[in-house]
């Protein structure tokens, strides 16, 4: 058995910085050996916006069949790390990401209104979550308005609060800035290999 | 750049007279529900404004055929945007004219909804027009003279839960040049304890008296200005 990883890259911009980021974790996560890692980007796949219609709260499933969330959710309920990584747009993530986090509202049914598990319970506990994330401005709380809504995000796969790790850098703007940044590319490779080591040895824990 | 947006950025909006014309009044539906909880609170504000005697108009996103943002950001250089859809008119021509605007979102996982997101990430051509390439600068009385309004539901009572809305609507009303201020927010949390918004005691009633107040204090200052 591996690790699975599970990446989605929201930014419509292919390659941009937070793809960038989002790349130096897996790079050093692939690294670490014995590890699968997936990415995804979201401007590649069609995941639409939530309709709002409730009809998941008794289907334990969305009503919109034709596009791609449905692969989408069994990877992410079988992964043991998931990421996402999004630019800040207009103070909140851009609405690619927030489409991906609104359509969760499936596992959100299933875990709040059904009450069926979203991962069974020996998995509980040993799943890791997370944040990579850029900005072009440069104020310090120009991601205080995205944070609950990562937790959102989360919080329905299953993932809870002290197992998601946070990386947001501000300031980088143009294509290229972020490679070029002083600590950012070093920062998620540090955490890509923490994440990894910290997930073998959970996974490596007697079932609760 | 299409013809007809040099045309109209070589027209200066500032100097249309708007005085002599009822308040426009434009509200925005970022809810994929029609009809729903948020739908009928921005309802509610533009019958306010309505029977102050604003003229209003109603969208609604999800019946409209747009795209998200690129990333792009020709618009960086050029001021506008690459992308030819729905959105265009209502960001090129409609905000632009409009005295008052009322957006309107149910809070979905503490945010505003992909659509009205993806309308406001579609905005960022104004903002590249204010503070990369400095075309545009709004005073203080284009402030005054423009009130921008949030309208929102949400199912959860939790005490924070439209904080984390807010700064994205302030950089949307910031990028037209429309005062918005805490004041202008109408919420109605807890729809799920309150089982719909008919039985919220006050957000419909709320709505619609800021509506109406809205296009009276416009009508206001017009009337002040012009006895000057």
């Amino acid at each position: 058995m591996g690790v699975h990883i599970l990446a989605f890259a929201t930014s419509p911009r292919r390659h941009g910085n937070s793809e960038t980021l989002l790349d130096a974790l897996l790079d050093a996560m692939a690294a670490e050996g014995d590890v699968t890692v997936e990415k995804y980007a979201l401007d590649e796949i069609d995941i639409r916006p939530c309709r709002g219609c409730n009809a998941c709260e008794k289907l334990n499933r969305c009503i919109i069949k034709d596009d791609d969330l449905h692969w989408v959710l069994d990877k992410i309920i079988e992964a043991d790390i998931v990421v996402m990584a999004a630019p800040v747009y207009c103070m909140g993530m851009c609405s690619q990401a927030k489409a991906l986090v609104d359509r969760m509202q499936v596992l959100r049914s299933r875990k709040f209104v059904l009450h069926l598990p979203v991962v069974p319970a020996e998995r509980q506990g040993k799943r890791l979550g997370a944040f990579l994330s850029t900005a072009g401005q440069d104020w310090d709380y120009v991601f205080d308005a995205l944070k609950p809504v990562v937790k959102c995000f989360f919080h329905v796969m299953d993932i809870k609060n002290r197992d998601i790790s946070y990386l947001m850098v501000n300031s980088v703007d143009k294509k290229g800035e972020l490679a070029v940044h002083p600590t950012a590319i070093a920062d998620a490779k540090t955490l890509g290999t923490q994440m990894v080591k910290e997930i073998k040895k959970r996974l490596a824990e007697e079932g609760k | 750049m299409r013809e007809w947006e040099r045309e109209k950025m070589n027209e200066d909006n500032h100097v249309v007279d708007k005085t002599h014309r009822p308040v426009r009044v434009l509200g925005i539906s970022g809810s994929p529900r029609r009809r729903g909880n948020t739908e009928q609170l921005l309802d509610r504000f533009l019958e306010g404004a309505a029977d102050a005697g604003g003229e209003t108009e109603k969208i609604v996103l999800s019946t409209l055929d747009y795209h998200s943002c690129k990333g792009c950001n020709a618009c960086h250089k050029t001021g506008v945007c690459v992308i030819d859809d729905d959105f265009i008119p209502i960001l090129t021509e409609k905000v632009p004219e409009a005295d008052i605007v009322a957006l309107a979102s149910p809070i979905y996982s503490m945010s505003i909804t992909s659509e009205m997101k993806a309308f406001i990430d579609r905005a960022h051509p104004v903002w590249a027009q204010q503070f990369k390439l400095n075309m545009v600068h709004y005073d203080k009385e284009h402030f005054t003279a423009h009130l921008g309004f949030f309208l929102a539901t949400s199912g959860m009572g939790r005490s924070d839960i439209f904080d984390y809305a807010y700064p994205i609507i302030t950089a949307f009303f910031n990028g037209f040049g429309y005062g918005y201020t805490p004041d202008h927010n109408i919420t109605a949390p807890a729809m799920d304890r309150w089982g719909g918004i008919k039985e919220h005691p006050t957000a419909l009633a709320s709505a619609y008296l800021a509506g109406k107040e809205a296009v009276r204090k416009l009508e206001k200052m017009r009337s002040d200005e012009q006895s000057k």
